[in-house]
């Protein structure tokens, strides 16, 4: 609220918009309540609430007819929603907009228009902060530019100052003495196959093969469909078109328990929300997989078999306790992913898609996880590890596949990459990459 | 390269698409068309088979019959529109009804009727106070909350108010139940009337609509049922949006306890058990989401008339009563399917 008064607003990355009231009242309700000092008992006065929202809109440039005003901001493509964010943050007289990734899920041309927005701000007087991690859009805008890496402004100045080489080094820092973790190779036998495999516009003709006992990285912006791909791989997602082998055999993948009937494991990106049922136990995460294998005749569980699976797959993880009654949500982010990845263990995978597997993982912990990588492409099951975390990628991997706009553009040996490579395809325009 | 295609700018005002495309985008937008077509078509095919029920006697029976059902359902939708659930009223409309009815036979006989309602409705929102400030201390989910005062309200009643049925209701009460509006001789001779307390549907209907469309509370009431976390963030008083919606709804459960006393002449302490259902099922068939942050106090309006309608008029065309049951239900089902429908049409 202070900084509300202060004239600084926040186009924040889920916009914040309320999807099922109009643009107008999305525009212009706040400057009514800051009027009211936020009571809510007056009058609304409809005539000023459709003046400001059309004054404000007309800044973005949108055209504030009537039926722009009374649209359902749910009913929106996305980039017009975007617009009507920043036209909110800009309805209250504000004097600075910070806007977060704002071209995260935009088309080309529509961030055309949102840098457009963005000058017309500047020409109005409005600050402007920029927070992304394309480096185009940096240049396009022009203005100073803050480096930030690790929670550290590691360079500041105006933005022509600065060469691509030089802010990408800045960004990923050169020093990074990546240890390899990768022991084993990969066996010959081809394990997974995709062929042309498409999802709407997530991603488009992904091919690739994955050998047993390979650990294939998998990268790009988040907006790339790497995302995407690793949960269309696990059955969370459909497709649309395409093909899998595994093993030689064409399969189909849709639905997650499909997935794990081909013994296909996916340890998610979020495991908390995702992943693990973080207020029960040890024992209880682990075990769901192997239900039908700790079951008695009756189909009642017999405890003291799942309560054996649950201690084998806590030793066998290194897990830093050996009370598996305690809940899940009790242990450090490391632990807890060992929890994850050894419940999938259990079913004895061919291949296993870890998607951002060190996420806020300690970094004691992020040893012990590629360690367990490392050991289980040496027992032959195929990785996908599917993450932004580079020098992971690098330390861990065999060959990494860089995504970028839905499609994979490079397929490179983590030997004979570095960083910079990679940045480099991860955030070539689209231009760059038709050369 | 490969070219993205632009998006339309308005995607439901776009001209060019197919009229059956355009039909479903305007049902999308008001969902209570879809109950408002079910009322005309039920209301027109009985007035085919039986003409019986344009009869003003009937009309004026389904209107008294509607009276309780609608200011329930009024305050079910606000309260369903700021995201919660509201399932204490019955037990809300019969502590205000009982326990005021029975102060005023005991301690004050001659209380002007004014000063009862007032009294009546003012129970209710205190009651309803006592909701939303639960609702919103406890973050728990408004249905269990409102479970849980649904039984300690009556329980209260019960244990230190009383259990025998008033039977004698004080006069102003019972003159008010009777305070006619529109007199009509129906054909045989008898004398139907349309009661003064049917006005507080309409009344009550107009003053929600007032509080949704024309004050900040209401914008606010549809803001927090739609994403509460960003209506937060926005600088919205969830604590006031909550606790209003709920005396909002406990106001006018109060308002139909003291009409269902004075219509019957009668007070109840078990009275309106199990009609919880129905008015939800009401609100629900005019359009409202049970998620919260949609529908219309027209819609709801409508959704009332239809359930009131179908729990009429069956037996005026030779259906039995006991069908009732199953097409309400039918009906919900469609609604359900409908909304389905709607939403998996929104997100492709």
């Amino acid at each position: 609220m202070a900084a509300l008064q202060a004239g600084i607003e926040t186009v924040y990355q889920d916009l914040s918009l309320l999807p099922n009231l109009t643009v107008a009242e999305n525009v212009a309700l706040g400057e009514q309540l800051v009027a009211g000092h936020g009571r809510l008992l007056r009058l609304l006065d409809r005539t000023r609430v459709h003046a400001t929202a059309a004054a404000a809109l007309g800044k973005v440039g949108l055209d504030p007819v009537e039926a722009l005003l009374n649209s359902v901001v749910g009913d929106l493509p996305l980039a017009i929603r975007q617009r009507v964010a920043i036209a909110r943050a800009i309805a209250a007289e504000a004097r600075l907009v910070i806007m977060d990734e704002p071209t995260t899920s935009l088309t080309r041309h529509e961030v055309e228009t949102l840098i457009e927005v963005v000058n017309r701000l500047l020409d109005a007087n409005v600050a402007v902060l920029f927070v992304t991690h394309k480096l185009e859009e940096c240049y396009r805008i022009g203005g100073d530019a803050i480096v930030f890496r690790d929670g550290l402004s590691v360079a500041q100045g105006p933005i022509e100052s600065f060469s691509r080489a030089r802010l990408a080094e800045l960004m990923t820092g050169r020093e990074i003495e990546a240890v390899r973790f990768r022991t084993g190779a990969p066996q010959p036998e081809v394990l997974l196959t995709a062929k042309g495999v498409c999802r709407g516009q997530a991603f488009r003709d992904i091919s690739f093969t994955l050998h047993r006992g390979e650990i294939l990285g998998i990268t790009g912006l988040s907006d790339s469909g790497r995302n995407e791909l690793a949960m269309a791989l696990a059955g969370h997602l459909s497709t649309d078109s395409g093909s899998l082998f595994l093993d030689g055999q064409p399969v189909r993948i849709g639905s997650p328990s499909e997935a794990i009937d081909h013994r296909i494991g996916y340890v998610p990106e979020d495991r908390l929300s995702e992943g693990l049922f973080i207020e029960k136990s040890i024992f209880e995460n682990a075990v769901p997989l192997i239900l039908g294998r700790i079951a008695g005749r009756l189909g009642l569980i017999d405890r003291r078999k799942g309560r054996d699976a649950a201690r084998g797959i806590a030793a066998g993880m290194n897990l830093n306790t050996a009370d598996i009654d305690l809940p899940v949500g009790t242990l450090s982010g490391g632990n807890q992913q060992r929890v994850l990845i050894g419940r999938w263990l259990s079913i004895d995978p061919r291949l296993l898609i870890l998607h951002g597997p060190t996420v806020g993982v300690d970094v004691g912990s992020k040893e012990t996880i590629f360690r367990a990588i490392q050991e289980m492409a040496g027992r032959g099951i195929g990785l996908l590890v599917v993450s932004d975390d580079l020098p992971e990628l690098l330390q861990n991997c065999d060959r990494i596949l860089v995504m970028n706009a839905g499609r994979i553009v490079e397929d490179l040996r983590a030997t004979e990459v570095d960083e910079d490579r990679i940045y480099k395809s991860m955030l070539a325009s689209q231009a760059e990459l038709a050369e | 390269m490969t070219v993205v295609p632009h998006m339309t700018d308005s995607p439901s005002t776009d001209p060019e698409r197919p009229p059956t495309a355009r039909v479903f985008a305007f049902l999308r937008a008001h969902p209570e068309a879809v109950s408002l077509i079910l009322l005309v078509a039920i209301c027109a095919s009985v007035a085919l088979i039986n003409p019986a029920f344009l009869q003003p006697s009937s009309l004026i029976d389904m209107g008294r019959a509607s009276v309780v059902t609608g200011l329930f359902a009024l305050g079910v939708f606000t309260v369903l529109a700021s995201g919660g659930i509201d399932v204490s009223f019955p037990a809300v409309g019969a502590v205000a009804m009982y326990g005021i009815s029975t102060m005023v036979l005991n301690v004050f006989p001659g209380m002007p009727m004014a000063l009862i309602v007032v009294l009546c409705v003012a129970t209710g929102i205190v009651l309803g106070i006592v909701n939303g400030l639960l609702v919103h201390e406890l973050r728990a989910p408004a249905l269990i909350v409102t479970i849980g005062t649904l039984y300690v309200f009556r329980g209260i009643l019960l244990v230190f108010v009383g259990t025998v049925w008033l039977m004698e209701m004080p006069s102003q009460m019972v003159a008010f139940g009777q305070w006619s509006l529109v007199d009509i001789t129906t054909r045989g001779g008898a004398t139907v009337s349309l009661p003064v307390y049917f006005l507080s549907f309409p009344l009550a209907a107009v003053l929600t609509w007032f509080v949704f469309n024309r004050t900040l509370m209401g914008r606010a009431i549809f803001a927090v049922g739609g994403k509460a976390d960003v209506a937060a963030r926005l600088g919205y008083n969830i604590r006031a949006v909550q606790v209003f919606a709920f005396a909002f709804a406990g106001g006018l459960a109060g308002m139909a306890g003291v009409i269902q006393a004075s219509a019957n002449r009668m007070a109840n302490p078990f009275d309106f058990a199990g009609t919880e259902i129905i008015v939800i099922a009401a609100v629900i068939l005019g359009g409202a989401r049970i998620t919260g942050g949609t529908g219309s106090v027209l819609g709801t309006v409508i959704g009332v008339l239809l359930v009131t309608v179908v729990n009429n008029v069956l037996v005026l065309v030779g259906i039995p009563s006991t069908w009732q049951r199953v097409v309400v239900g039918a009906f919900i089902l469609m609604a359900a399917a409908f909304f389905v429908l709607r939403d998996r049409k929104a997100t492709t």
